[in-house]
């Protein structure tokens, strides 16, 4: 099918498969639809059918909300299309040469739990993936309507497996079916790779990490990728990882391994919400510093001194990445020095 | 031209934004610091409430939710922001701040405007 998208100043035309949404053909075709979760939560992929027939496959989706169905009003990540189709959308519409995503088929591997609510499992691909360090992929199976993102834990060029990490959600549907349901050789549909909170060593910036929960994902990549570059050697950076206590911190071993190879100008702080630090490093891995609060306020605390240099990640549930941004840009980060992925 | 009390210069601290009622239309007054401004309570981008995602920080005014952001001084747009901010004007008097009101400011594209264009906000 032929979907036209236009916006006030400009149309586009891409193919779209019979069985593919219609946001996932537009991306994989290089062409900056709007979207920010890419899994139904967040409305921002939202658009207008002025001709042309759909199927919405997910007509609850919280995404949709604020919608107006009878007057064509739909959200990309969930339609398809059944005939050519006229779209609009209200924001720019360009055509993006780069890391354009694709349609995959994945088979979960080598699922361990870390702690009581977070399981770390390997996706091998169908086909080799190249990402960017910082992005992620959309997970679809029978059990999660709209589809779950996941960001890649590892780093690596041309690579078919990917790790990825899953934190149970009290009281979430799709997190609580993954969990109890995830089981080895397990196949799902990945699309991917997405995401623009990318860190590229070349851009030779300092790096501030703030990373609630399983948001510690895309971080891991960021690490990696510096780590392997060297980044450390030249650049400053700080990671601030919240957990609720001590026990539900997980891949430590792997974040004092990248202080250590880090020449002292990495400093990885664990910010204990719901418990006291009893001492200031952490007992086992010295070079994981302890601090209690919430990540965000215990990030601008120990921030609050230093000159505005560098580049912030922030990844985790919406609310503390909302937080976060608002307690940076009150601090006197600039917008554009501030990179992040939200999804609910 | 309806001149209209919003509020007391001091209610509104610097480098802050609150929400008014003038006469059932919703106002956001935002201290940028050297000046105010009033604006209409959401952000045109998503219609994100400003009263609780605006930040103000040297001037410039951003809505937390997807970082659109305006210098209010001029109103440039800042980074990605692609729509401008509508501003109503106003006017200090003896410690308040007035606003002139005709109809209520929003970023609605009414239908009846312009029957090629029906877009939604």
């Amino acid at each position: 099918m032929k979907i036209t998208v236009q916006n006030k100043n400009a149309e586009l035309a891409f193919d779209c498969g019979a069985s593919e949404s219609i946001l996932y053909a537009g991306l994989r075709q290089g062409i900056n639809l709007p979207f920010e979760c890419a899994t139904g939560t967040c409305g921002t992929c939202r658009a207008r059918v002025m001709s042309g027939e759909v199927d919405v496959r997910w007509k609850e989706a919280p995404g949709g909300a604020r919608l107006k169905p009878e007057k064509g009003d739909i959200l990309m990540c969930q339609t398809r299309a059944r005939s050519d189709c006229v779209l609009r959308v209200p924001s720019e519409l360009l055509i993006l040469e780069k890391s354009r995503p694709a349609r995959r088929q994945g088979t979960i591997r080598g699922l361990r739990r870390l702690t009581k609510d977070v399981a770390h499992f390997d996706l091998h691909l169908s086909a080799p993936m190249t990402f960017e360090a910082g992005q992620f992929v959309v997970l679809e199976a029978e059990g999660i309507p709209g589809g779950r993102a996941y960001s890649m834990v590892n780093f690596d060029t041309d690579v078919d497996k990917l790790a990825l990490v899953l934190k149970r959600k009290p009281g979430g549907r799709f997190s609580d079916w993954m969990f109890d349901e995830l089981k080895n050789e397990m196949g799902v549909e990945v699309f991917g790779p997405l995401g623009r909170a990318v860190f590229r060593p070349e851009e030779a910036r300092n790096v501030v990490c703030i990373a609630g929960g399983s948001g510690i994902a895309g971080m891991m990549s960021i690490l990696e990728r510096a780590v392997r570059a060297d980044h450390f050697r030249n650049h400053r950076g700080a990671v601030f990882f919240g957990v609720r206590t001590l026990a539900d911190a997980f891949y430590l071993a792997q974040l004092s391994r990248y202080a250590e190879a880090s020449h002292g100008n990495l400093e990885v702080t664990l910010a204990l919400s719901d418990e006291v630090a009893a001492t200031p490093l952490h007992a086992e891995f010295t070079a994981l510093k302890l601090e209690s609060g919430m990540v965000h306020e215990v990030g601008a605390r120990v921030l609050a001194g230093r000159e505005r240099d560098f580049l912030t990640y922030i990844a985790g549930p919406p609310v503390m990445v909302d937080s976060t941004i608002r307690s940076l840009i009150a601090g006197g980060t600039v917008i554009r020095d501030i990179r992040y992925d939200k999804f609910g | 031209m309806t001149w209209k009390r919003i509020c007391d210069v001091a209610e509104v601290a610097a480098n802050s934004v609150k929400q008014f009622d003038v006469d059932g239309i919703p106002i956001v007054v935002a201290n940028y610091g050297e000046g105010f401004r009033a604006i209409p309570p959401v952000c045109p981008h998503m219609e994100e409430p400003l009263a609780e995602s605006a930040v103000i920080a040297r001037c410039i005014l951003t809505c937390t939710k997807h970082l659109w952001a305006w210098n209010l001084k001029t109103l440039a747009m800042q980074g990605e922001t692609e729509k401008p901010l509508k501003t109503y004007e106003i006017r200090e008097e003896n410690g308040a701040i007035l606003v002139n009101i005709e109809d209520e400011l929003t970023y609605e594209f009414k239908s009846e405007d312009d029957m090629d264009d029906d877009f939604f906000k």
